[in-house]
């Protein structure tokens, strides 16, 4: 187990990739918060992992919410004492032609996927640079490459995901902290099932290299090995797993 | 089963750590490099440290010696899972118009087409397994440039669209193709040339604080023969504290 003793706190950790990071870390030793909207969920994805024999703590966060952000920092020290792994999963993916799209559809895919970033990561890098430790995982998307018709906005906020762990990798990085990002390609998810018919969303996942299609739970060894000791000399990179659809 | 991986500058700093790594994962490992007693030193170390190693000497520019070490690799242990390209160098620091064409040549067939040579002959026997990994070995250079580096820079820039390219073309028999572009990294080769205090000021730049220790990439090679990254395939790791 790579992870013993470490805390992680998974943001977006109820469902789909979220909660495969968050079991995956878990099963490596690490104790993990569960922090989500969806408090339910959340709850339920912690209830896996004590089935497991693994410590979790759920917390329902709006991650583009000053106060809610503070709450989960507090709940998490409060409950495990420290943080070591924070991955930044939670996001959301709404849909509009540019020409259509509100100021308030914008407004909220980028305060959540980006100021939920920076937000989360303000308020647990103190802590890290107190250990000289700490690992910062951001989920991006290959979107934030090759872009999606009628997503400008979470193309611009994945892309800006990337700018900022660069940005934050050089800040912290003297502090023994790593930041990197992950973008995934487009996996069988509840996410693009909103916008396609499950033909389409098939033919579309297979449509790559290697033929397969992604599971969220593909995502978790890329993570946990961006977590582990093995990727201490690796900062401020964006590592696309997307079987080869994609390559930067 | 047992898996099997040949390794291209296996004697030098970065191929021995690379092939210490795999050796300790219980990976048979043939180090291959130009300097046999290089090579034969790495050997002995993981045997020493109970692993299973061979020596074989190699000039990957030469493709008929690359033909004979796949075919002899090939005989004697029955598969290659693991290919990682490591044999290479910059060695000269000159500007354009002091760079003999010789010269030129000799840096680009040592990094490029040594790659191209070793993933031609070993690629049919990954087909065939329908499985396999390469990894090669590409720079920041390849990607930054470093004045009086022009040949170097250009062989590991096309390393890298050279395995963006294999990747595809491998992908349908389930064979990934990355790339690993290490910083500045602490090998002997390196280290020789500067003292270690001019190096740390040289590089004081370097977000995480330090230069690189083969050890840091060997990880990296050898999370990508794991089924941990088996949906990453033509893809570039930079490995350099957050340099670039």
């Amino acid at each position: 187990m790579r992870l013993g003793g470490k805390v992680a706190v998974v943001t977006g950790g109820a469902q789909g990739i979220g909660r495969a990071i968050a079991l995956g870390l878990g099963r490596e030793g690490a104790k993990v918060v569960v922090a989500d909207l969806q408090a339910d969920k959340a709850r339920q994805v912690v209830r896996e992992l004590s089935d497991s024999g693994i410590e979790g703590h759920a917390v329902e966060a709006n991650v583009a919410s000053e106060p809610a952000v503070k709450r989960l920092a507090n709940e998490t020290f409060e409950r495990f004492g420290r943080i070591d792994i924070l991955v930044n999963d939670a996001g959301v993916y709404l849909k509009s032609p540019v020409v259509d799209m509100s100021e308030e559809l914008w407004d909220r895919t980028i305060s959540v996927n980006l100021g939920g970033n920076f937000l989360c990561s303000r308020a647990f890098i103190p802590s890290m640079r107190k250990q000289g430790s700490g690992r910062i995982i951001s989920i991006a998307s290959g979107i934030a490459h090759y872009g999606a018709k009628e997503f400008a906005a979470y193309a611009a906020a994945k892309a800006a995901i990337i700018g900022f762990v660069k940005a934050l990798a050089r800040e912290v990085g003297a502090d023994g902290i790593t930041v990197n990002a992950i973008c995934p390609g487009a996996a069988n998810t509840a996410m693009p099932r909103t916008h396609r018919t499950e033909e389409e969303l098939m033919a579309r996942l297979r449509a790559n290299p290697l033929g397969h299609v992604l599971e969220p739970e593909d995502f978790a060894g890329p993570i946990l090995f961006l977590a582990s000791d093995a990727a201490s000399y690796i900062t401020g990179q964006a590592i696309n797993v997307n079987c080869g659809s994609y390559m930067t | 089963m047992n898996q099997v991986a040949l390794i291209t500058g296996g004697g030098g700093g970065i191929g021995g750590a690379v092939a210490r790594r795999m050796a300790a994962a219980g990976i048979t490992v043939i180090v291959a490099d130009f300097d046999h007693g290089a090579a034969e030193k790495v050997r002995g170390e993981i045997a020493g440290a109970g692993g299973k190693a061979d020596a074989l000497s190699v000039d990957v520019t030469q493709a008929r010696e690359v033909k004979a070490l796949v075919t002899d690799v090939k005989q004697r242990f029955g598969r290659i899972d693991v290919l990682a390209n490591i044999a290479g160098g910059s060695f000269y620091t000159k500007r354009i118009e002091e760079l003999t064409w010789a010269e030129w040549q000799e840096v680009i067939d040592v990094n490029l087409k040594g790659t191209f040579l070793m993933c031609r002959e070993v690629a049919p026997h990954m087909q065939r397994q329908k499985s396999g990994h390469i990894i090669n070995t590409a720079s920041n250079y390849g990607v930054t440039g470093s004045a009086l580096r022009t040949p170097y820079s250009a062989a590991k820039a096309g390393i890298v669209a050279f395995g963006k390219t294999l990747a595809q073309e491998l992908a349908p028999d389930g064979i990934r193709v990355n790339t690993v572009a290490p910083g500045p990294t602490d090998t002997p080769r390196v280290m020789d040339k500067e003292s270690s205090e001019a190096r740390r000021q040289r590089w004081s730049h370097i977000p995480m604080g330090r230069t690189g220790k083969p050890e840091d990439l060997a990880e990296v090679f050898f999370f990508l023969t794991t089924p941990e990254s088996a949906w990453i395939t033509g893809q570039t790791l930079h490995v350099n504290g957050g340099l670039i």
